[in-house]
């Protein structure tokens, strides 16, 4: 981000300190799809994501008094909705079961052990929303938004080295989940 | 480093997050063995595959916002207001601090004179630093001009009075000091739990999925 940018945010944020609801609309307008992807991929819920982002910027506007300027406003943002798409799982736990069964039936793989790009997209979802939340909030931050390590332990409030070994139980998990229906594939397509 | 694997560097390496030295040893060791070059494979295919998975269609940036902007509440507490407060709280234990160490220099002073007029080395005149001697010493010797005390009894009586007197006081300080701090503690806690919604990410909850 320039320096300019940097110093625009800043003075947006500053405004939306002060009460002023138009710059905190700016600021709502150009983090949205950051925060609903995040809370997307840790729910796999576009309605359950679409309620989180504006449970988790309502609660920024509120607390916007404590976050502290030359941080970055997106990952403060991020530890907010990451914290609020937690509490809303554990609220809509007693659907989760339904809902996987329902409408999350992961496909069969066919004899040949080829899936349709729709169905490897299911496995792939699903394969991470079986991850712990720790897990999986580290991993989404990694794999999907590009954070680095620090930037994740920033953001989750924990340590590094909790960032690395969580990220490495992730990854050890879903290939071990993913192994038999995509890696297969992938090398079957390769050749 | 050729000789064991280094699976454990495998993903920093993956990640980008490796010193330009520890980047050069890996890089040679995958070029060395297979199990770890088999591993990082996999890992950098584990990262694609996981792209596969498709966002899905969202509401505009617009239109969110302005659904936001339609339930912001009204702030509770002007900014300014807020820091003067944030101040305030923060020389609480500052404050608590600063008072442990005054009682505890002025009981240490107290002492010193004490046992500097006891020794002969301090003329009775610093005996108004001391606590309450004059008064410490009233009470006992009233009950020994009554004859409740006397000899022995009296020198004990008078020497344990005034040593419960200062001990007895000096601990009520000290515990009440600890007991502000703490409860400036709890409450600083309890304060930063409610800052950040949500629980610790550790406990676990079952997703739910959207196809």
């Amino acid at each position: 981000m320039t320096a300019a940018r940097v110093n625009e945010v800043e003075d947006l944020v500053i405004k939306a300190q002060h009460g002023d609801r138009n710059a905190f609309s700016e600021l709502v307008h150009r983090h949205s799809q950051g925060v609903i992807n995040v809370i997307y991929r840790l729910c796999g819920d576009s309605q359950l994501a679409e309620d989180a982002a504006q449970e988790a910027f309502i609660h920024a506007w509120l607390k916007l008094s404590t976050y502290q300027l030359h941080t970055s406003l997106r990952n403060w943002l991020y530890r907010i909705a990451i914290n609020i798409a937690i509490d809303a799982l554990r609220k809509e736990k007693h659907l989760a079961s339904v809902e996987l069964s329902e409408r999350m039936a992961a496909p069969e793989p066919t004899p040949e052990g080829m899936l349709t790009s729709r169905e490897r997209a299911i496995w792939i979802q699903k394969a991470v929303l079986t991850l712990p939340p720790a897990c999986r909030a580290v991993l989404v931050l990694r794999e999907y938004e590009e954070l680095s390590y620090q930037e994740i332990a920033s953001t989750l409030n924990i340590p590094i080295g909790t960032v690395m070994s969580r990220l490495n139980y992730a990854r050890n998990l879903l290939r071990a989940n993913l192994k038999t229906q995509l890696f297969n594939y992938v090398e079957v397509e390769n050749v | 480093m050729s000789e064991q694997h280094i699976t454990q560097w495998v993903n920093t390496y993956l990640d980008g997050e490796l010193s330009s030295h520890l980047v050069r040893l890996v890089e040679t060791h995958l070029v060395e063995c297979q199990a770890c070059r088999e591993e990082f494979k996999s890992l950098r295919q584990l990262s694609g595959i996981l792209q596969e998975a498709p966002l899905p269609e969202q509401i505009s940036p617009e239109r969110f916002a302005s659904q936001v902007a339609l339930r912001l509440p009204p702030r509770p507490v002007t900014p300014i207001r807020n820091k003067a407060l944030e101040v305030g709280w923060w020389l609480v234990p500052i404050g608590l601090m600063a008072l442990l160490i005054l009682i505890q220099v002025t009981f240490a002073f107290s002492d010193w004179i004490s046992t500097g007029i006891d020794l002969g080395f301090i003329s009775n005149t610093a005996g108004w630093a001391l606590f309450n001697s004059s008064q410490a010493a009233q009470f006992t010797s009233a009950l020994g001009q009554f004859g409740l005390l006397g000899g022995s009894s009296l020198e004990w009586a008078t020497w344990s009075e005034s040593l419960t007197r200062t001990i007895f006081s000096q601990i009520t300080w000290q515990v009440s000091i600890a007991m502000l701090y703490l409860s400036w503690m709890v409450i600083w806690w309890a304060r930063q739990k409610r800052q950040v919604p949500g629980q610790p990410l550790e406990a676990g909850s079952q997703p739910t999925v959207e196809s």
